[in-house]
């Protein structure tokens, strides 16, 4: 028999439940190995040899909604096999094969092929570059903080429609993360809003001083100022989603694939970049693709714009001011001829008013 | 009924007399008009006379409004660097409605300039067939308008006794209006440059390129250059036409003493009396000729004047005009 007092202990019990529940659930599956015993502290830290200040403090809450949530600490670093563990000198190895089995694959997850095709392109650190050169290279992580993954407002994809025709066979937790995870790449080229991207490339590429050190072309030194003075840029700057940001251009698909444009494999060398204009704009020719993406007004790139630009600058003010100029002169003179500026009858007129004459 | 009166004879008259004789204009039935007059006439302030038909009035409502959104939504876009852009773009609902608008605006303006053409050319037309057309009446310039307006501008320093007797269309808003057809041809064409730049692109096909001389690959190309000085020009042109819209325009129509606080005419399609003989004398006496109430009003002002001796009786040489 259902009692009063029994209905009441029963929903009492089902909310404590929850919220056990919901409050444990945090950051269970990832720290298996009890990490966050001694990680948890917020001023767990270290001074180095040099005096730098190391935390190592790791955040339950900003790990369990990262992408890396599920995956075990020593899956990336590999090397602490004791604990408490030997001071760390070894960076983490993002083409580590890691715990994770992929659906559908047999073989362990890894960003090898991913790390491979940085590891080709402009960005990544070769043997034998230079030590500035070394350092001034973005590697994995300065690109890729975590938490990354995050869910985004949909247009393209009825995201809640669709999943609910999931869950009519499927549990709900495992299959919404399955379906933001496949669908995600699908719904856009990049999981960062366009406004990211240039903010993040333009945080080295807009350092004129860093560029100059590294030896960039003349044209590369002011990428992002002549990709900002660009119909691009400004609609990026101004919050649009569909306008091209750096690398809608200078990537392909697998997105790390960023050559110089004189590397045959690049999207925007002289074969490719039809392509590459042809993803949004559907009429391209080869007189299209000529179009500066990077728009220069200075001299030396385009001399006639240069001076035309000047010319026109002339022509503004000339004829502005003449004009407005023309304007007093008449004022002036025509409040010679005797007009006023005294309002009578709600005008200025001179003469009678119809208006008054009637009254 | 207006054939009766004769006011062809007055443009030899005004070359044949010396200064004091062009102080007076005869019209045959109304008398000996003094330069003057439009000191001394009652006026509308919604206007007396006409001067724009309905159309008219309709295209400059049209481009009144399509020009404000397109300077709201083309301003930010330019200038999408300062702290302002980005309010301004959110009050048009974020940058994709806001180029939507800019985009609509302008066909709107395109449409209304289309129709401008159509309400010009067929009303030309319409003049010519049935003998009233007279260049003197339309916006054609002509060396007239350059002596006009130096005639004015001594005026205005006070070497001339009275203002230039003006057409229709006085040598200022000709100078506009020849300004507008550069400017709506340069925004229009640079504008649709911008907006379709793989069409634009296309004319200038591939076997154009082998026949100009070689351009070298990157910039200096022909297509970038296009494409570069349309969008000089695009932003150039509307800012200058934004400026002197600004403080020319407005102030001509609004500020200046004598049309403060606002002339109607851009509602009414109706000009006061006063700005009509003032600024357009030679219409007026077009609008004598045509309009037998107005005849008869100026007869009747010329009498009651002559009765007070308000005015120099019209000297002994004009009245055998």
């Amino acid at each position: 028999m259902i009692t009063k007092g029994n209905s009441i202990f029963a929903v009492l019990s089902f909310l404590m439940i929850c919220v056990v529940l919901s409050l444990t659930s945090v950051a269970a599956a990832a720290d298996k190995e009890n990490c966050l015993m001694c990680h948890k502290y917020r001023y767990m830290g270290r001074i180095d040899d040099k005096g730098k200040k190391n935390n190592y403090h790791v955040d339950e809450n900003t790990f369990s909604s990262s992408i890396h949530r599920n995956i075990s600490c020593r899956d990336c670093h590999t090397y602490i096999n004791k604990i408490p563990h030997d001071p760390v000198t070894e960076a983490v190895n993002c083409a580590n094969v890691c715990h994770i089995k992929p659906p559908f694959a047999q073989e362990k997850f890894s960003h090898e092929k991913i790390v491979d095709v940085y590891n080709k392109s402009i960005h990544s650190i070769k043997t034998e570059d230079p030590e500035i050169q070394k350092r001034a290279k973005p590697n994995c992580k300065y690109c890729h903080l975590n938490p990354l993954y995050f869910r985004l407002s949909e247009h393209v994809v009825a995201y809640e429609e669709t999943l609910r025709r999931c869950f009519n066979c499927h549990t709900e937790r495992g299959v919404s993360q399955a379906y933001n995870h496949i669908t995600h790449r699908l719904r856009r080229k990049t999981s960062r809003s366009p406004q990211e991207i240039v903010a993040l490339c333009a945080k080295c590429h807009q350092d004129v001083a860093l560029m100059k050190q590294l030896n960039v072309s003349p044209r590369a030194l002011d990428a992002v100022e002549s990709y900002n003075r660009s119909i691009h840029g400004k609609l990026v700057r101004l919050g649009s989603q569909k306008a091209a940001d750096c690398i809608s251009c200078h990537a392909s698909n697998i997105l790390h694939d960023i050559h110089k444009k004189d590397n045959r494999q690049a999207t925007v060398f002289r074969d490719n970049i039809k392509k590459t204009c042809h993803q949004c704009h559907e009429n391209t020719n080869s007189w299209f693709v000529q179009v500066a993406v990077h728009p220069s007004v200075k001299h030396e790139d385009n001399p006639v714009i240069h001076l035309m630009n000047i010319g026109l600058r002339f022509a503004l003010y000339g004829s502005v001011l003449g004009l407005v100029g023309l304007m007093l002169f008449e004022t002036i003179g025509r409040r010679r001829d005797g007009i006023k500026m005294a309002i009578r009858n709600g005008t200025t007129w001179r003469g009678k008013s119809k208006r008054r004459s009637k009254k | 009924m207006p054939s009766e009166v004769v006011s062809g004879s007055i443009d030899d008259s005004a070359e044949e007399k010396e200064s004091q004789t062009d102080y007076f204009t005869y019209v045959e039935g109304v008398g000996h008009i003094p330069r003057d007059i439009y000191k001394y006439v009652e006026s509308d302030p919604m206007g007396d006379l006409p001067r724009y038909s309905v159309h008219i009035v309709i295209q400059h409502f049209l481009i009144f409004i399509t020009f404000i959104l397109l300077s709201a939504t083309g301003l930010p876009i330019y200038f999408s660097d300062v702290f302002w852009a980005p309010y301004v773009v959110s009050l048009f609902g974020g940058i994709e409605s806001a180029r939507l608008i800019h985009k609509l605006s302008a066909f709107t303006m395109m449409f209304a300039t289309a129709y401008h053409i159509g309400t010009i050319g067929a009303g030309t037309i319409k003049k010519i067939l049935n003998k009233e057309f007279d260049i003197r009446r339309t916006q054609v310039p002509r060396p007239k308008d350059l002596l006009d307006m130096i005639h004015d501008l001594k005026y205005f320093l006070g070497l001339e006794p009275d203002r230039p007797k003006m057409e229709k269309f006085m040598y200022k808003q000709k100078l506009h209006y020849l300004a507008i057809i550069w400017g709506s041809f340069v925004l229009m064409s640079a504008g649709s440059a911008l907006l379709f730049p793989d069409i634009m692109a296309k004319l200038f096909p591939e076997k154009l390129g082998n026949l100009l001389p070689p351009a070298a690959t990157g910039e200096g190309t022909y297509p970038a250059f296009f494409q570069e000085l349309a969008r000089l020009m695009h932003a150039d042109e509307a800012i200058m036409a934004l400026i002197v819209l600004a403080f020319w325009h407005l102030a001509n129509v609004h500020l200046v003493p004598g049309r403060f606080p606002a002339q109607w005419t851009f509602l009414t399609g109706r000009i006061t009396r006063e700005h009509q003989i003032e600024e357009h004398f030679l219409e007026y006496l077009n609008n004598l000729r045509e309009i037998p109430a107005e005849r008869e009003y100026m007869r009747n002002l010329l009498k009651e004047l002559e009765v007070a001796r308000l005015r120099l009786p019209p000297p002994q040489e004009a009245s055998d005009v």
